[in-house]
């Protein structure tokens, strides 16, 4: 369980998180959204205590992460990939980590094995690829077996392979009844993954909802002077058809060129006629459109 | 699974000794240490100087290469980026600062106080007739070595601190050859009552009066030297717990 209360984080004149609360919970994959620059790294620093809020705080499991007496096994974080000294190996990067903890040697050997590096434990972090970083920072994420992983745009640099994977792996953990969270600037990667969605842009919170509420319905909207005709000419299987007002109507399952032909054939008059393609993405990108950061001059 | 201060430190010398560069730089300290001594006995005539002294010649230089190895050490949890799978590990920070001093403290001790009796043995076997010898049973003679060892020892504490307190190994490193070799030279410029006041106190000359065999009034006495230079490594180590503790990683 991750709780932020009204936290705010400015650096001299510059808001970087704006009274943001939001919670994750145990048993969900909770997905943290934003533009580049909307304060998504800001709070996950802040959640393990490397940033200090300027205002507001942040509970783990209940209390200050720094608190703990075993923070490992409170919360695991991938906050970059590469983020180890490149002169030292897999294994000791991870075994520096377990041993501030006593985390028997064997822990280290399952994480590599969990994340696919036991082949390359003995091989410096300078040489991996920015994929075999990120399964670095998931291993070492896992290495105190904690109720709460929190990772930072962990699927950056996989192959697709490697997204299934961390897919696969999250939702696992999440089964297991852990808090997950993890951050994208792409809906579409969080979407496949997420239970739970927190959106924010320029540090403020924009939306804390979830997929299935977040996904605007897609289909065609008609708008016809006999809307109980066109009904029953496009009626057939897959086709849903439902009344958003007295003259209009939304169809799934058939295309507009489908309905243009049918309302033609039976000489039933049509006043508009457009397809509604709002995805995630769009949603998404609509949400946030006046939230974005850095946005390119047109 | 919990937290432990020898867990603490178990972990830094899990980094300390996974690094090439640790040995690297270790074993040039030590080679410093060593060859200059050896240098010095076998050419250097002065009056005022005892075979010990010789034999120690090389600690300038190794006290550098020390200081070098503990600002690389720290610094480089910044530069690395390492920082915050460390501090996301102990969250309370101070301890990692406390461990890595001790860690490299320790090993440059050990190893250099090893270095400052080879210096000796080697010195004494290539030294030349000009100068009288002497043995470690003489007086002042275990009391240097192993002065050689500690002050040595400290000297990578400061660099740990440093590398720590600026968190870039240019300029920790630019720092530490700035208190050690040149701080000393820019005091010769002052006038002779300012500059006969302060030179004692200043870092690298205090730490060296505990292996110094000899003593004139513009020394400070072997222990209060090491105790004054130890004062500094505190110093440079409050203000890094205080950097540490306060400000983002």
């Amino acid at each position: 369980m991750i709780q932020v209360r009204e936290v705010t984080k400015r650096y001299g004149a510059k808001t970087v998180v704006d009274r943001l609360s939001f919670e994750a919970r145990p048993g969900q994959v909770t997905g943290f959204l934003g533009p580049n620059g909307a304060g998504k790294s800001t709070t996950m620093r802040m959640i393990v205590g490397l940033d200090a809020p300027t205002s507001g705080d942040v509970l783990v499991n209940g209390k200050p992460y720094a608190s703990s007496k075993a923070p490992l096994h409170e919360i695991g974080v991938l906050l970059e990939a590469k983020a180890g000294h490149p002169g030292r190996t897999a294994v000791s990067h991870l075994l520096a980590l377990a041993r501030t903890h006593g985390i028997p040697r064997a822990r280290v050997d399952e994480v590599l094995g969990l994340t696919g590096l036991s082949a390359v434990a003995h091989k410096r972090v300078g040489a991996f690829s920015l994929g075999m970083g990120q399964r670095l920072g998931i291993a070492a994420a896992l290495l105190g077996d904690p109720a709460v992983v929190m990772l930072d745009e962990p699927v950056n640099g996989l192959d697709p392979d490697g997204v299934l994977w961390v897919r696969n792996l999250l939702t696992g953990l999440a089964a297991e009844g852990r808090t997950v969270m993890l951050s994208s600037h792409l809906m579409s990667e969080v979407s496949l993954i997420a239970d739970h969605l927190v959106i924010i842009g320029r540090g403020r919170l924009l939306a804390d909802t979830t997929v299935a509420d977040f996904v605007t319905a897609e289909g065609v909207r008609v708008v016809t002077a006999a809307p109980d005709a066109l009904r029953t000419a496009i009626a057939g299987p897959g086709v849903t058809v439902t009344s958003t007002g007295a003259e209009e109507l939304l169809v799934t399952g058939a295309t507009a060129r489908a309905i243009g032909l049918a309302a033609a054939a039976r000489g039933i008059p049509l006043f508009e006629l457009t397809p509604q393609n709002t995805s995630l993405e769009e949603a998404f990108m609509t949400l946030t459109h006046n939230a974005v950061e850095y946005e390119a001059a047109r | 699974m919990k937290i432990t201060p020898a867990g603490v430190v178990a972990a830094e010398w899990t980094k300390f000794s996974s690094l090439r560069s640790t040995w690297v730089t270790t074993g040039i300290s030590v080679f410093l240490l060593i060859a200059f001594g050896m240098i010095a006995s076998a050419s250097v005539s002065d009056d005022s100087l005892s075979s010990v002294d010789l034999a120690l010649s090389g600690s300038t230089l190794a006290a550098l290469a020390v200081g070098v190895l503990g600002a690389l050490l720290g610094a480089g949890e910044y530069t690395t980026g390492m920082i915050r799978a460390t501090l996301a590990a102990v969250p309370r920070r101070l301890p990692v600062l406390w461990s890595k001093s001790l860690v490299a403290g320790t090993a440059a001790l050990v190893t250099m106080t090893a270095g400052a009796f080879a210096a000796f043995a080697l010195g004494s076997a290539v030294l030349n007739d000009e100068v009288g010898r002497l043995a470690l049973g003489d007086d002042g003679v275990l009391r240097a070595l192993f002065g050689a060892g500690l002050y040595l020892g400290l000297v990578a504490v400061l660099g740990v601190a440093l590398g720590m307190l600026v968190r870039s190994s240019a300029g920790a490193i630019a720092i530490l050859a700035g208190l050690l070799l040149i701080v000393p030279g820019l005091a010769a410029l002052l006038p002779d009552s300012i500059a006969d006041t302060i030179t004692p106190y200043l870092p690298s000359n205090a730490g060296s009066a505990v292996m110094a065999l000899t003593h004139d009034d513009g020394t400070l006495g072997p222990w209060t030297g090491l105790a004054v230079f130890a004062g500094y490594v505190v110093v440079a180590l409050a203000a890094t717990a205080v950097r540490l503790k306060k400000t983002d990683a």
